[in-house]
């Protein structure tokens, strides 16, 4: 029997013990710093714990720490709104840099802003929301901080729609609730289906001239859930942008300079078999290329010069794209410096922006400066922010015309030969320009220098923020804030006096636009804690103002070249002055309730008054409520589940208000028309839209369900989202029976249903101290559909071919199509020509129900290659080029039989009516000019490559003696290549025109892809 | 506490600020600065504006589609694309919604204008502006029946009280206009008469016997209209009405016209259309179009003067061209060898038949058109007056207003062409004389006449396609009415345009 004694007892107790204290004893200080993978900011407060004992640390200001554990101890660091890393201490390794990646793409335990600016943690949030932070929405380094959001957000559409300086862009969160089109004289620009964009708590109508690099972050919350406190312009979904402001400890510079140039792709393709002429004879005068196949020979082109040469030119197709000679590289260049410091009780942020861009329309230019001021000061129990930003953006292009002769004129034009329009002697003078026909078809040259549009924008945008902290359950903020933008423009085109079509009579406009919004916000919070049960309460009043003042004084009836001013004139000056106003005021309030911090019960309600409707109708009451449960804290079975890190389930129901009115729609006014006054008789005309005092305001019920859940310590999340929007009572111009006299009424009529489905999926692949690499992918699923419109109306047109179709999703093309059999063969008639069907065939919708994102973020040491892809299906578009292309000739199509009457491939004869048989040997009554039509419509699907950024940022190592405290330098490009559907090889179906989605005007330039550098410092 | 409490007071008083009275004052700024209502507008400022929309309608829309199926106007060879629709008889194209023929849709904006008028001036008691809507309300009414046939009546202008408004049989609207009139008539002569005029009357100034003139001319045409539709018994009663009323028929020297102040800055609508542009160069219609050889040749065989003060003589010759015709290549057809509008820059000056000044005024009804009616109605027994009397004075009333001499109407009288009393078909020599007056100035009423009679065997369209006997009836329903009021538009029946005949087309 083995039987120890006391004392060797004691003595396998003290080696037990040495042994466990060995592994004490042999604990050493590891130190090192934590900082964030993408900017390579130190972490402040990061903490850092022996796994599995409760020996830790956090980080200093620095992010530097010290903590005791022994060689094979696993080190568990955490900071809020990242991922948990992992390392296990080395025997002989004492430093240590943890790079730290953001948990971006959900929100788990992260402060988000809210509605009213307000930050709450997003447990509590019962609808969806998402954050980008600046250093993804930079990594594209994009002029409009819109375009650096593409693709990054599920169920955000944006749609960059031009590809001029200061192009256009519009954002779409959720759909469609709204079937009013904006009028060209809405107050602010926005149209009825935009987010509301709130900067810092206070609500203004464009953040496009907003410096990128000023934000912090930017919080999407979608649909009218989350934006239940914004009134009726959160129903839409909010866009919340967070200024950064310095910190307390901290001081630094920072500097970036990017410069990317700007090139045209996807040009529509052209035939290069015929050239100019008529009927297969050549016309050295005629711009449409009708002419006979080019032969390579020279011929005479256009008229005979003063000098009294001829202007020769090659009879040959080209050997590259000339109408990519009238193009120019665009180049833009942003150079940013910013300071941000604080310390105890104030903090400051200070930046300046200056960014020129000339574009790919040669003599293009726009330059803008940008100015900001945020701060902030503690008195106390009173905290005091004030952020000021000053924007002047000053724009020169000529308007739309040179591209539109370009795809029209024959595949061999010079465009060399026609550059010099000023020297009677060239070809390019109009006097001498080889065609006549006026308007677009003018010398490109002439035309970018003669018709000009300049304008100069400043703008100011400021708050005021207050926050009192009377006790520790009540504190009280009010927010003031001014927005303000003032614009000057002048268009103008020179006079040339020339004969018959040739002459170009000169005109000016110059005019004038202001528009100021103050906003106002009183908030009172008040938190308790009961038990286990936590309240939060809040109330608040807004009050609100605009106004509008437009102004303009022209003539079109200039006398000189050279003396741009409506004095210098004949006939009579025209001008106009118009002023809108609108105020609002509201009582809000929002009451949560939370269990156990894993149940969280939200209630809020909200009442508006608004100026643009009667006395009787302007006050309308709309509440909401929402629900959110941890499923990990409140399901222990679950909060037990390792590879369940997070999950949360959200819902919420909300009944907003919306009046998608202008000001003064309620009675209708008179206007002069058809020459009065004359001589002092006065006429004036009703408008031809019925107003309707009585209009209500127009609800939109919407609910919504989802999941949140992170899986394996945060390292994949997912997400799922089911929501249902009904607009119902939609104020609404319903077009209606002549007969009653009105073209229109303004009717509450109208329904709109949404159903959406949005994912995301997102987790790191690769995940180790220095190689990262973290995938994600969202999507969203559109199914809208026009429920109900007004008495007898079944179809509405909203623009050209975009209209508005009961029982369809909004806004559906027609077209005029050919005639077609069952099969979809084209039945041509007695001639051997297509037949027209007599109404128009629907093709589809013009927004497409699926919208996909997927990014890509690799990460290696300093290195890292970022791409950011944007995938769209199931839309339609238009192009109204195409079409031009016909007419003019340039088409391919036009050239694929020879210009012989052909038989129309895969068409049928109907010998009797619904019986077809196939047409074997009927000829088109022509293959020439007079023959072909055309429609230009495709499917809009594409995958495009929006954003591409690899960059390096110097080791630390190599910065140690410098001034700098980092160093990055990268390459970026956006809309680097496109995928199209194969029956699209002609637009970008990106392109919306006049606020219609999928419409290519014949205006519209090609779109273009920009790649360039560029450097960021911080000192 | 209390000062908790007087804390809370003030929190609550700002909270609940919207409630007060002082904010509805705050949020009344709805009413447009910018335009004014019509409220602000008195009835004289409207006035003038509906009128000058019908006469702007009638000289331009009307002249147009009744120029091309009148018999009157064709194109030259540079015009051989233009005005497809009307060449070819193209239903579908013409009612389409943006490149069609707006006839529905601007004579229903027109009918608000007067609707608006007529509720106004019923609030206000002013009898003359009620009666004077009514009368013009009724000329609408009746040229729309003649377009589409059946139309809403009764359940029209109601704006969203009534948004699909039901049809009414042509006939039914045709008598409900016809009463309207006379209510119409009634009401203006009841009106106070003022002293200084009506400025904004640009009718007739504010006499008021001659608005009862038109309203009963303008029901004369009704009348005359149904001719061949059997229904004498109505139509003498109803002369016999006007009879009793006692104002007449326009007479010598009483052409309707339209005159809201035209001037060398500001020139007539119709003269800058077809003829010369504000900056004096030829428009684009002028260039165009040109005379039917059958309308020369009519002028020709009747040696009838009036041809040289309407068309530029080529090489002393007078040169028309053929409607619809597509051949561009045979020269006679060519803009130089056809006879364009003779106007005041090709007279030496001096104001030619159609075209005089640039200060003309509008025509909306011409004495000799009246003139002619009457002559029918004479014709026909209906009105007891010497049909031969009122014909040459028709006749005589048209070389003054192409500026033809007196003297010169005797001898064309006496023409064996031209004469009346040993006509063969006397109402056929109306309908003739009327056709050669109402030329380029009252053009619709030459395809209503067609439609009615028959006469004058203009020839038919010489666009492919066309059959012989295929002529245009009526339009079909716009587009706009088969988006939004289908049903009704559908119950209608068949509107195809050279299938289905209006109600007096018999």
């Amino acid at each position: 029997m083995f039987k120890m004694s006391k004392s060797q007892l004691s003595l396998a107790l003290g080696v037990l013990l040495l042994f466990s204290l060995n592994v004490n004893s042999f604990a050493q200080t590891i130190s090192g710093t934590v900082k964030e993978a993408d900017t390579g900011l130190p972490l402040t407060g990061a903490t850092l714990t022996v796994e599995g004992t409760v020996t830790g640390t956090t980080t200093d200001g620095e992010g530097w720490f010290e903590l005791s554990a022994s060689p094979g101890d696993v080190i568990l660091v955490s900071y809020i709104g990242f991922t948990t890393e992992r390392f296990t201490v080395q025997p002989d390794q004492k430093l240590y840099e943890i790079s730290m990646v953001q948990d971006r793409f959900l929100l788990s335990e992260v402060v988000v802003t809210g509605a009213l600016g307000l930050e709450r943690p997003s447990r509590e949030m019962g609808g969806s929301a998402e954050i980008v932070r600046s250093a993804e929405l930079n990594r594209g380094r994009t002029i409009n901080p819109l375009t650096g959001l593409q693709g990054k957000v599920s169920g955000l559409r944006i749609n960059v729609f031009d590809s001029k300086v200061d192009p256009e862009i519009r954002i779409r969160l959720r759909g469609t609730r709204s079937l009013t089109r904006i009028s060209s004289n809405s107050m602010d620009g926005r149209d009825p289906n935009d987010p509301i964009y709130v900067v810092d708590g206070m609500p203004v109508p464009s953040i496009s001239r907003l410096n990128p690099n000023d934000v912090e972050s930017i919080t999407v919350l979608k649909g009218a859930n989350a934006a239940a406190l914004y009134g009726s312009e959160g129903v839409n979904g909010a866009i919340m942008i967070t200024t950064k402001s310095g910190y307390p400890g901290q001081s630094e510079v920072n500097f970036s300079h990017t410069t990317t140039f700007s090139n045209v792709y996807m040009l529509p393709p052209r035939q290069t078999t015929y050239g100019q002429g008529n009927d297969g004879v050549y016309s050295p005068t005629q711009y449409e290329s009708w002419g006979p196949a080019f032969d390579g020979s020279m011929r005479d082109f256009g008229l005979p010069l003063p000098d009294g040469t001829r202007p020769q030119i090659r009879y040959a197709a080209p050997s590259h794209d000339v109408r990519k000679d009238l193009f120019n590289t665009g180049v833009n260049s942003q150079n940013d410096i910013s300071f941000a410091g604080g310390s105890e009780n104030s903090t400051y942020f200070l930046s300046a922006q200056y960014v020129t861009q000339k574009g790919i329309i040669p003599e293009d230019t726009n330059d803008r400066v940008n100015l900001r001021f945020n701060g902030t000061r503690a008195f106390g129990n009173l905290d005091t922010k004030y952020n000021i930003n000053f924007v002047n953006n000053r724009k020169d292009i000529t308007p739309d015309g040179p591209w539109v002769g370009a795809y029209q004129y024959p595949a061999n034009f010079n465009h060399n030969l026609i550059r010099d329009w000023e020297n009677p002697d060239s070809p390019g003078n109009p006097h001498n320009y080889f065609t006549s026909a006026r308007s677009w078809y003018r010398n490109p040259y002439f035309m970018i220098d003669n018709i000009r549009n300049e304008s100069s924008e400043n703008i100011i945008n400021g708050l005021v923020e207050l926050n009192y902290n009377f006790t520790d359950w009540f504190s009280a903020i009010y927010r003031i804030g001014l927005f303000s933008s003032s614009e000057n423009y002048r268009n103008f085109t020179r006079k040339f006096e020339a004969e018959g079509t040739r002459n170009v009579d000169g005109s000016l406009t110059d005019g004038t636009s202001s528009y100021s919004k103050l906003n106002s916000d009183l908030i009172l919070r008040f938190s308790q804690n009961f038990g286990r049960v936590s309240t939060n309460l809040l109330l608040g009043q807004n009050v609100r103002s605009d106004y509008r003042k437009r102004t303009s004084l022209g003539t079109d009836q200039l006398l000189y070249p050279d003396v741009l001013n409506p004095d210098s004139r004949s006939g009579n000056l025209d001008g106009s002055v118009t002023i809108q106003e609108f105020r609002s005021m509201a009582v809000y309030g929002e009451l949560t309730t939370g269990f156990d911090d894993y149940l969280y019960l939200t209630l809020t309600g909200r009442n508006d008054w608004v100026s643009t409707l009667s006395p009787d109708n302007r006050s309308y009451f709309y509440p909401g409520v929402s629900l959110s449960l941890i499923l990990t804290d409140a399901i222990p079975q679950l909060r037990d589940f390792r590879p369940l890190s997070f999950a949360k389930l959200y819902g919420s129901w909300n009944k907003t208000g919306n009046v998608t009115l202008s000001p003064y729609q309620l009675n209708n006014s008179y206007t002069q028309n058809n020459g009065f006054p004359y001589d002092g008789l006065t006429g004036f005309y009703p408008g031809l839209s019925n107003p309707n005092p009585n209009i209500k305001p127009e609800f939109v019920t919407s609910w919504e369900v989802g999941l949140e859940t992170s899986f394996f310590d945060h390292r994949l999340h997912l997400g799922a989202t089911y929501v249902y929007s009904d607009s119902d009572g939609q104020i609404f111009d319903a077009s209606t029976s002549r007969a009653t006299g009105y073209n229109s009424a303004l009717v509450n009529a109208g329904r709109m249903t949404n159903d959406i489905i949005e994912l995301n999926l997102s987790g790191d692949i690769i995940r180790n101290q220095n190689l990262q690499w973290n995938a994600g992918f969202n999507f969203a699923y559109t199914y809208n559909v026009v429920r109900e419109l007004y008495e007898g109306l079944q179809i509405r047109q909203n623009f050209r071919q975009s209209f508005i179709v009961l029982g369809e999703q909004f806004p559906s093309l027609m077209v005029s199509d050919y005639k077609r059999d069952p099969q979809g063969r084209v039945v041509v008639g007695e001639n051997g020509d297509p037949v027209k069907a007599i109404d128009n065939t629907l093709l589809g919708t013009l927004v497409p129900p699926y919208t996909m994102g997927i990014n890509s973020r690799f990460h290696y040491k300093g290195f890292s290659v970022n791409a950011q892809f944007d995938w769209r299906m199931g839309g339609w578009f238009y192009s109204e080029v195409i079409p031009r292309m016909y007419t003019a000739g340039t088409h391919p199509e036009t050239a694929r039989y020879n210009r012989e009457p052909f038989i129309w491939p895969n068409s049928v004869i109907e010998v009797e009516e619904g019986v077809y048989v196939e047409n074997k040997d009927r000829y088109t009554s022509g293959g020439g000019k007079a023959f072909w039509s055309a429609q230009g419509a495709a499917p809009s699907d594409f995958l495009k490559l929006r954003e591409l950024a690899i960059s390096y940022s110097l080791p630390a190592s190599w910065l140690i003696d410098s001034p700098f405290r980092e160093v990055k330098v990268g390459i970026v490009g956006t809309n680097l290549f496109m995928i199209t559907h194969p029956d699209n090889d002609f637009a970008d179906p990106e392109y919306m025109y006049n606020q219609t989605d999928g419409y290519v005007s014949f205006r519209h330039i090609p779109p273009m892809r920009n790649f360039g550098f560029n450097i960021h410092m911080k000192f | 506490m209390t000062r908790m409490r007087s804390f809370f007071i003030v929190i609550a008083t700002l909270l609940f600020l919207p409630l007060m009275s002082g904010c509805e004052d705050f949020l009344n700024v709805n009413d447009n600065p910018n335009a004014p209502g019509s409220t602000n507008l008195g009835l004289r400022h409207k006035f003038p504006a509906a009128l000058l929309s019908t006469a702007i309608q009638e000289s331009d829309q009307m002249n147009i589609i009744g120029g091309f199926w009148g018999g009157y106007w064709g194109t030259n060879s540079d015009g051989s694309n233009q005005y497809y629709d009307l060449k070819t008889y193209n239903g579908p194209s013409i009612r389409n919604q943006r490149d069609g023929i707006p006839v529905w849709e601007e004579s229903f904006n027109n009918l608000l204008y007067y609707e608006l008028i007529k509720s106004e001036a019923d609030e206000k008691n002013d009898l003359f502006y009620s009666g004077a809507a009514k009368i013009m309300q009724g000329w609408h009414f009746l040229r729309l029946v003649d377009f589409y046939n059946n139309i809403p009546f009764d359940d029209a202008l109601q704006g969203t009280s009534n948004p699909t408004p039901s049809y009414e049989d042509g006939e039914q609207v045709y008598r409900k206009s016809i009463d309207l009139i006379s209510l119409g008539i009634e009401e203006v002569k009841t009106s106070a008469n003022l002293s200084g005029g009506r400025e904004d009357d640009i009718l007739f100034e504010g006499n008021r016997v001659m608005w009862a003139r038109f309203g009963n001319t303008i029901k004369l045409r009704a009348l005359i209209r149904q001719s061949e539709t059997g229904n004498d018994s109505y139509i003498q009663t109803e002369i016999d009405k006007i009879m009793a009323e006692g104002s007449g028929f326009l007479s010598e020297g009483e052409t309707v016209t339209v005159n809201p102040g035209y001037s060398s800055s500001q020139p007539n609508n119709f003269y800058t259309k077809f003829y010369r542009d504000q900056g004096g160069s030829t428009t684009s219609v002028h260039h165009y179009i040109r005379p039917t050889e059958f309308l020369i040749e009519q002028y020709q065989t009747r040696n009838d003067p009036r041809i040289r003060q309407l068309y530029i003589a080529i090489d002393g010759e007078f040169n028309g061209v053929i409607f619809g015709n597509e051949n561009t290549s045979d020269p006679r057809y060519h803009p130089e060898n056809t006879s364009a509008f003779l106007g005041p820059e090709e007279n030496g000056h001096r104001p030619a038949g159609i075209f005089k000044s640039p200060e003309q005024p509008n025509i909306l009804f011409s004495s000799f058109e009246s003139l002619f009616l009457q002559a029918e109605a004479a014709e026909r027994g209906w009105i007891s007056e010497s049909a031969d009397r009122l014909y040459k004075s028709a006749i005589l009333e048209s070389f003054r207003q192409t500026e033809i001499d007196e003297s010169l109407l005797d001898e064309y009288l006496n023409q064996e062409s031209v004469i009346y009393q040993t006509a063969p078909d006397k109402i056929e020599r109306i309908i003739g004389q009327k056709w050669l007056a109402l030329n380029s100035i009252s053009n619709i009423e030459a395809w209503n006449d067609y439609r009615r009679l028959g006469w004058p065997e203009f020839p038919n369209s010489a666009a492919s396609g066309i059959g012989q006997n295929e002529r245009p009836l009526r339009f079909m329903y716009p587009e706009s009415e088969r988006s939004t009021n289908n049903e009704n538009a559908s119950k209608q029946g068949n509107d195809e345009m050279t299938v289905s005949p209006v109600w007096w087309d018999q």
